[in-house]
C-alpha cells in the first residue's frame, strides 16, 4: 500500500470523526446525536480496516471492526430505547428541556 | 481442579448466568401475573455470583501454590491473571455480592427486577475479564460490555426524567470516549503490528507520533469513564440517579476500572523514561481541587459523595503516576490499598445514604432526592445506620484510625519516598485537600447526631435485615482496615509489583 493510499484513509477518518464531533456538539435533538455518535464510530471501523490491511493482517482488522460494529449497534439500541423513554415520559427529544439537574 | 478450567469458568459463569437470570425471572414474572412471591432472580444471581466466588478461589490458591503468573489464550486471545487481576476480581465479586443482598429490598417492589440482577451480573463478570485481559482489543470489549450494562443500570428508573437525562449524559459521553480508545489501538496496532501488551512492550523503542496520539487518545477515552477533571460532568448525575446499590458499584468499582484499563493499556506503549506519569499527576490535583471545591457546596447527599469520588480517584492518579514515572513502588501499592478501601468505604457511604433515601422517599413512592436537611436528627430512628454512614464519612475524610486514614497515608508516604521537590509539595498539597474535605463530611454527622430529628425521619420506615448485613460487614471491613492494614497487604504488594514491571526500569 502506497502513501498516498494511507493518507486518504487517513483524512476520510478525521474527516468522519470531525463530523461526528461536530454533530455531537451543535445539535440538541437526542436522535441527531445519536447519529454523530454512528458517524464518529464508522471513522473508527475504517480505520481498524486500513490498519489490518497495511500489517499483512486484513482477517484481523475486518474481525476487530466487525465487532465494533456490534458494540455500536448495542450503544444505538440502547440510545434509542433511552431516546423513546424521554420522549414518553418528557414529552420532547429537545435535549435542553431535560437538562434539570444542576451542576 | 485444574486451573486452566478453573479460569476459564470464572470468566464464564458470570456471562452465562446473566442471560439465564434474565429469562428465569421473566418466564416467573409473566406466569404468575399478581403474585406476591419472590421473584427467584435474586436468588439465582446471589448463587452466581457465589459459584464465581469459588472459581476464582481455585485460581487464586494456584497463583500463590505455583507463585507465578497464570498465563491462558483463547485461540489467539491471550489473559493475563496477575496482582491486578486478583485485587480486582476480589473487589469485585465481595462489593458485588453484598450489593446483591442489598439489592433484595432496595429493588424488592420495582418490576422488573430480573433485569436489574441481570445487568449487574453482567457488569461483574465484565470487570471480571477486564482486569485479565491482555490484549488491547480484548480489553476494549469487556470495557464496552461494562459501559453498556452500568448505562442501562444508571437509568433503570426509566419514567423519571432525572434518571433518564443522567442515562442519556452518560450514554453519549461513554459511547464518545469508546470511539477514541478504538481509534487509539488502531494507531497504535498501526505503528508496532501486535496487540499483545507484553509484545507490544517489547516492540517499542522509541516514542513516535502515532504512539503519542494514540496513548492521548487512550488517555482521553478512558478519562471520562474515570472521571478526570475537564471529562468529569456525567458522574456526579449518573451516581446520584442510578440505584443506591448501583451507585455503589459505579462509585467503588467501576471508575477505578477504567483507571486500571487505563493503566494496563499504557504499559504496553509507556517507555521507562515515559512522560505520560506526569500527566496523571497533574490530573489528579486538577481532581482533587475541583472534587472537593463542588461537593463543599452540593445540597444533595448522593451528589456530595459522587464529587467527592472526583478527589479520591485524584489520589488514586497521583499514586499511580508516581509509579509509572518516578519509579515510586510504594506509592503504586499505597495507590491500590487506597482503591481497595475506597471501594469498600465509598460503598458503605452509597449504602447507607440509599437506607435513608429509601425509607424516606422510595418506598412511599417519590423519587425525591435525599437533602442534606433530611438527615437532622437521623440517629435517633436509626442509629446503626447513622454510625455505620458516619464510619463511612470520617474514614473518607481520612480520620485515624480507620480505613482511609491508612490508605491516604501509605499512598503519600510512599510519594514522598520518591524525594523529589515537586512531589512533596503536591504531598502537602494532597493533605490540605484531605482537611478541606473534612469541611463536607463532618457536617452530615453533626447533623445526624447533634440536630432535632426532621419530620421526614420520625416517618421513615424501619430498615429491612437485608440492608443492615451488608452495611455491618462493610463496616467492620473499614474499622478492621484501619487497625490491621497488614491483613491486605498479602493483595495489595502482588497488586502493585505487577504494575511496576510495566513501568519499572
Amino acid at each position: 500500500m502506497n502513501i498516498s493510499t494511507s493518507m486518504i484513509v487517513l483524512i476520510a477518518v478525521i474527516g468522519l470523526f470531525g463530523v461526528g464531533l461536530y454533530c455531537l456538539l451543535i445539535t440538541r435533538n437526542l436522535i441527531r446525536l445519536l447519529v454523530g455518535l454512528q458517524i464518529m464510530v464508522k471513522g473508527a471501523m475504517l480505520v481498524l480496516v486500513f490498519v489490518g490491511q497495511s500489517q499483512g493482517q486484513p482477517s484481523l482488522g475486518q474481525s476487530m471492526a466487525l465487532t465494533v460494529i456490534v458494540a455500536d449497534t448495542i450503544v444505538a439500541v440502547v440510545g434509542l430505547a433511552l431516546a423513546v423513554q424521554v420522549k414518553r415520559n418528557v414529552g420532547t427529544l429537545d435535549i435542553a428541556d431535560i437538562s434539570k439537574l444542576k451542576r | 481442579m485444574d486451573e486452566n478450567t478453573a479460569f476459564t469458568w470464572l470468566l464464564m459463569v458470570p456471562m452465562i448466568s446473566s442471560a439465564v437470570i434474565y429469562l428465569t425471572g421473566r418466564i416467573y414474572s409473566r406466569s404468575l401475573k399478581n403474585g406476591k412471591r419472590t421473584n427467584p432472580a435474586r436468588w439465582l444471581a446471589l448463587m452466581s455470583l457465589l459459584v464465581t466466588g469459588v472459581f476464582l478461589y481455585f485460581v487464586i490458591t494456584y497463583v500463590f501454590s505455583t507463585g507465578q503468573t497464570h498465563y491462558q489464550n483463547f485461540g489467539d486471545v491471550w489473559f493475563r491473571f496477575d496482582g491486578i487481576s486478583m485485587m480486582l476480581s476480589l473487589l469485585v465479586l465481595v462489593l458485588g455480592i453484598l450489593v446483591t443482598i442489598y439489592s433484595f429490598a432496595y429493588m424488592g417492589k420495582e418490576s422488573g427486577e430480573e433485569k436489574f440482577y441481570a445487568l449487574l451480573v453482567m457488569m461483574i463478570g465484565a470487570i471480571n475479564g477486564l482486569g485479565c485481559a491482555l490484549d488491547l482489543f480484548n480489553l476494549w470489549v469487556w470495557f464496552e460490555v461494562m459501559t453498556i450494562s452500568s448505562i442501562v443500570l444508571v437509568a433503570f428508573y426509566k419514567d423519571q426524567a432525572a434518571s433518564l437525562e443522567a442515562g442519556v449524559k452518560y450514554l453519549i459521553q461513554s459511547a464518545t470516549g469508546s470511539v477514541m480508545v478504538v481509534i487509539g489501538i488502531a494507531l497504535i496496532f498501526l505503528e508496532t503490528g501486535t496487540l499483545n501488551i507484553e509484545m507490544l512492550r517489547m516492540s517499542i523503542s522509541a516514542p513516535s507520533p502515532f504512539l503519542i496520539v494514540g496513548g492521548a487518545l487512550l488517555v482521553i477515552g478512558f478519562g471520562v469513564k474515570i472521571a478526570m477533571v475537564p471529562l468529569h460532568t456525567w458522574l456526579p448525575d449518573a451516581h446520584s440517579q442510578a440505584p443506591s446499590g448501583i451507585s455503589a458499584m459505579l462509585s467503588g468499582v467501576v471508575i477505578e476500572v477504567g483507571l486500571i484499563a487505563l493503566l494496563r493499556a499504557l504499559g504496553g506503549i509507556a517507555l521507562s523514561d515515559g512522560r505520560w506519569g506526569y500527566l496523571l499527576i497533574g490530573f489528579g490535583v486538577l481532581n482533587m481541587i475541583v472534587g472537593n471545591l463542588l461537593a463543599l457546596r452540593q445540597k444533595e447527599v448522593k451528589r456530595m459523595l459522587a464529587y467527592s469520588s472526583l478527589s479520591h480517584v485524584g489520589y488514586m492518579l497521583l499514586g499511580f503516576g508516581v509509579l509509572m514515572s518516578l519509579n515510586g513502588l510504594l506509592a503504586g501499592v499505597g495507590a491500590i490499598f487506597h482503591l481497595m478501601t475506597h471501594g469498600l468505604m465509598k460503598s458503605l457511604a452509597f449504602l447507607a445514604a440509599g437506607v435513608f433515601l429509601y425509607n424516606f422517599h422510595i418506598s412511599k413512592g417519590s423519587h425525591k432526592a435525599l437533602v442534606l436537611d433530611d438527615l437532622n436528627g437521623a440517629s435517633k430512628k436509626y442509629p446503626f445506620t447513622a454510625f455505620a454512614f458516619s464510619v463511612a464519612l470520617l474514614s473518607l475524610s481520612g480520620l485515624p484510625p480507620l480505613a482511609g486514614f491508612m490508605s491516604k497515608w501509605q499512598l503519600l508516604a510512599g510519594v514522598v519516598q520518591t524525594q523529589n521537590t515537586i512531589m512533596i509539595i503536591v504531598v502537602i498539597f494532597a493533605g490540605l485537600m484531605s482537611v478541606l474535605s473534612l469541611g463536607y463530611y463532618a457536617p452530615l454527622v453533626n447533623r445526624m447526631y447533634r440536630k432535632e430529628p426532621a419530620d421526614i425521619v420520625m416517618e421513615g420506615k424501619s430498615v429491612s435485615i437485608w440492608m443492615y448485613i451488608p452495611m455491618a460487614l462493610l463496616t467492620l471491613a473499614v474499622v478492621v482496615l484501619g487497625f490491621v492494614p497488614s491483613i491486605l497487604y498479602w493483595l495489595t504488594g502482588p497488586a502493585g509489583y505487577s504494575l511496576f514491571i510495566f513501568f519499572g526500569q
